[in-house]
């Protein structure tokens, strides 16, 4: 079976994988940089005035990469933290996969930054401990300074110079955990004040000197494609400059943002379609589909023992589909990207979670090498992987080559966002499972129908990995069940679609962790117990090429059931639901969720989650991901993206009910620290609230609600 | 295009743009004040909301012909340094993630505590019906609220 991490190698597309392709080792830099600074590797520079540069090689989105890799950095070469200026990386020799996604920042480079800041340490003491002639193991470092035998201290600016001659350590000894003193502390986000007085530079805040602006007339059906338009009625509108035909749409490009979506509204009028192979799609023609999938052939991704036997032989048996919705990113930033054009060479700004096919598909949009295309990465407004796509950047880049002249900026509005995303799918599950005799689980079958994410975004083509890909959560199911089918059955869409924050593992834990809920209901048993002793005494357990330990995800069952008082006498109407997690094997999750329904409307009261993801490198960061995971998981209990005619019903935020402050519950978060190798933390609880609300709205009120949305209506 | 006279964080500002260009864009465009964030251009999201004499109001659905007049403040005129009781409330509780909803969430935060000092849980709710932050901040929204109007926490 192809393991979630071939698929992060398949993600990274042109064989840059995500994980195992990092470019991230130490490098030496020789020449005038080393005259002027200290520059040992592609991460640091370090200047005569002790101020440190810190490179990130990954896209900050919200979930604090500038703020964490910094702090490992800094933590292995012992700088004064308030002396670090952070900058981001660019894409291009230096850093060949900068991809930001899978929860994998911290995992991922944690090794080579440690390498790198370890290195720098050396090479510092050893400046210092020929300047005073002492042996290097007689100096320390702290906080910037190197501290010799007799009392000596220099602090590092000084040894800039001297640091940069010395020969570069082959294996520089790495910090123990015990002498940490910023990582595993809590760290306020490094962009705070920025942020917080407006100063912050995300994408759509790029302003270049004699900046254009373009918008793009786009068919409401994705794909389609202008048939006659008049550019006539656009270029009436005050400050319309030019209107011109790019693969995505027509983009009307004007001297400010306002006059290009007037200008596009303008066109719009005069524009006809010929709407293309999606026309007529829609939601319901998707759904009548999905459940002859749910009978039909489809792709294993997991078996075990004889399932089919085992249903047949079982005292009892248990059925159950599951439904899940269409989703939207709906990130607060709209997508949008500046591109200067020059003769030989272009810039681009953008927020991107994936800068080396940005750089290397808007060069080629430009006619370009990747070599001549400048890409910076902004600030992203909300990533959630809408934007480890580079449809955005390189539609900038075909804008700018058509109209010329000097640097335009693309910005997309509210319902070019809700129509022309890279979707989550829908799926629906059908799950069976046995009992033996004595109430233990016998069979198990979970049956995925819906689209192929991974066929969308490789453009049509139908990956190995992909049964795998889309049943992620299913088939990793970690419960001890001797007989198993976890397969897929594909649902091929004209939608284009794409990665979302906790991707396919949201609908398949909400459907795998609800109807073992269900079962133990079924039986009359406590949810909790029932899955400590289905999960039962296994340490490591395989899953093709994945492996879990299922200590590790007992024990945050246990501390979150503990935390939440499972058990407890509650107040009336209240219901307590459970899930938990074993996410790529990585990272473990529980959740414990309190809700009741008051006057028809769910209340969800709390939320107590348990995490174990390794060694925290930020506390305070940790707990973020941990509640921001937890809200946006919650919000998909309610939003959904339908389809009529090949059009989304939702245009948007009003359409799509995220979760708004009011309806926010308490969120409680318990760290357990089961491994010494940090994993991740941004998209391992999001797959939760869901099934935990589900599970505690069961237990509340006695309806199970397996089709989401969850509306008013389901709960009268 | 007509002239339009504006003042923005203590100063006049005279602008050349058509009369129905909403103060959004004015500011982002016009005066690059880009603190004030566009996020749905529907008067939903809160991104772009700014106060107008001293009231929280969203930019995308303000025209030039209500801003005329009155004093506007933006996030970059809240404080010179991010001294604002709000500001500093927000750094403390460690509030924005991606940051892109943040100075919206502030300006309503700050025109709330003008208004309503000692806010409830309810007054909250309400102040903070018509922000989205797809990061999920909302319970350290709730927490730096409280903590700039001197209370819990």
């Amino acid at each position: 079976m192809t393991s979630r991490r071939d698929f992060l190698r398949v993600m990274g597309g042109t064989g840059t994988g995500l994980v195992l392709g990092l470019c991230l080792e130490p490098r030496v830099r020789a020449g005038e940089v080393a005259k002027t600074e200290f520059h040992p590797n592609v991460f640091l520079a370090l200047r005569r005035d002790g101020t440190v540069r810190l490179t990130v090689p990954k896209t900050e989105m919200g979930q604090g990469v500038r703020t964490a890799l910094p702090l490992v950095l800094a933590e292995e070469m012992d700088l004064d933290w308030a002396r670090i200026e952070v900058v981001n990386a660019q894409p291009g020799p230096d850093f060949k996969s900068m991809q930001t996604g899978g929860s994998t920042s911290v995992s991922s480079t944690w090794l080579p930054l440690r390498r790198a800041g370890a290195t720098a340490r050396e090479m510092l003491k050893a400046a210092a401990a020929a300047q005073w002639k002492v042996g290097l193991e007689q100096c320390r470092t702290g906080n910037g300074f190197v501290l010799g035998p007799a009392g000596q201290k220099v602090g590092y600016g000084d040894l800039a110079e001297d640091a940069a001659k010395q020969p570069v350590p082959k294996d520089p000894p790495l910090k123990k955990a015990a002498d940490y003193r910023l990582v595993g502390k809590p760290t306020l986000r490094f962009d705070g004040k920025a942020i917080v007085t407006g100063k912050a530079i995300f994408g759509l805040d790029v302003r270049r000197p004699g900046q254009r602006y373009a918008a793009l007339l786009r068919c409401p059906v994705p794909g389609g494609q202008p048939r006659t338009w008049d550019a006539a009625k656009a270029m009436a509108v005050r400050g319309v400059q030019a209107v011109v035909q790019v693969p995505s749409g027509l983009a009307v490009v004007a001297s400010s943002t306002w006059a290009a979506f007037k200008g596009r509204d303008a066109l719009a009028a005069t524009t006809s379609w010929d709407e293309g192979a999606a026309k007529d799609f829609s939601t319901a023609g998707l759904e009548a589909r999905m459940r002859t999938a749910l009978t039909g052939p489809a792709e294993e991704a997991r078996k075990e023992g004889d399932p089919e036997q085992a249903l047949e032989a079982a005292s009892r048996r248990i059925e159950a589909d599951y439904s899940f919705p269409y989703q939207a990113h709906a990130t607060v930033e709209p997508m949008n990207a500046v591109v200067q054009l020059g003769s030989e060479s272009a810039e681009l700004w953008t927020g991107t979670q994936s800068p080396n096919h940005a750089q290397e598909q808007a060069a080629e949009a430009l006619g370009f090498k990747p070599e001549q295309l400048k890409l910076n990465v902004a600030l992203l407004g909300g990533g959630f992987g809408r934007r480890l796509g580079t449809d955005f950047s390189t539609e900038a880049a075909q804008v700018a080559k058509a109209a010329g002249g000097g640097p335009i900026q693309v910005v997309w509005d509210r319902e070019d966002e809700f129509r022309h995303d890279l979707y989550h799918p829908a799926t629906l599950h059908r799950l069976q499972a046995g009992l033996d005799a004595k109430g233990a689980l016998s069979a198990w079958t979970h049956r995925v129908a819906g689209p192929a994410i991974l066929r969308s975004w490789l453009s049509g083509q139908k990956s190995p990995a992909q049964a795998s890909v889309e049943t992620n959560g299913a088939a990793d199911n970690p419960y001890a069940i001797p007989a198993m089918r976890v397969d897929f059955a594909e649902v091929e869409v004209p939608t284009p679609l794409g990665w979302w924050r906790g991707i396919e593992i949201v609908p398949n834990v909400f459907a795998r962790e609800c109807f073992l809920d269900e079962i133990a209901h079924a039986q009359g048993r406590d949810p909790l117990q029932v899955r400590l002793e289905f999960l039962g005494d296994r340490g490591l357990v395989k899953f093709g090429q994945d492996e879990a330990d299922l200590r590790r995800l007992k024990k945050v069952l246990q501390v979150a059931a503990e935390k939440a008082g499972w058990g407890r006498k509650l107040p009336a109407g209240h219901g307590l639901g459970l899930a938990c997690h074993a996410y790529d094997g990585r990272s473990y999750a529980a959740q414990v969720a309190e809700v009741s329904v008051v006057k028809g409307r769910l209340k969800v009261h709390k939320i107590t989650c348990a995490v174990d993801c390794g060694p925290v490198v930020n506390p305070a960061g940790l707990q973020a991901q941990v509640e921001g995971g937890i809200v946006f998981g919650l919000s998909a209990l309610f939003t959904q993206i339908t389809w009529e005619k090949g059009r989304t019903v939702q245009t948007g935020y009003l359409d799509f009910p995220l979760l708004r402050l009011a309806d926010t519950p308490v969120i409680e978060t318990h760290v357990v620290v089961g491994s010494d190798t940090p994993t991740g933390i941004g998209e391992p609880p999001v797959p939760l609230p869901i099934p935990a609300v589900l599970n505690a709205l069961f237990a509340a009120t006695g309806k199970r609600i397996r089709t989401l949305p969850l509306l008013p209506e389901s709960l009268a | 295009m007509t002239t339009h006279q504006l003042n923005v964080n203590g100063r006049n500002h005279s602008v050349d743009v058509d009369a129905d260009t909403p103060l959004l864009w004015v500011l982002r465009d016009t005066l690059g004040l880009t603190g004030t964030k566009f996020g749905c251009g529907q008067g939903v999201c809160g991104a772009c909301t700014v106060h107008l004499g001293g009231k929280a109001v969203k930019a995308c659905q303000t025209s030039l012909q209500e801003a005329a007049g009155h004093a506007i403040t933006t996030v970059e005129g809240l404080s010179k340094d991010g001294s604002h009781p709000v500001q500093k409330a927000w750094l403390a509780e460690d509030v924005a993630q991606c940051g892109y909803c943040q100075p919206g969430m502030i300006m309503s935060a700050a025109a709330l505590l003008h208004h309503k000092p000692h806010p409830t849980d309810y007054d909250i709710d309400a102040a903070f019906a018509d922000h989205v932050c797809r990061c999920g901040t909302y319970p350290r929204v709730r927490s730096a609220v409280k903590r700039a109007a001197g209370g819990a926490k």
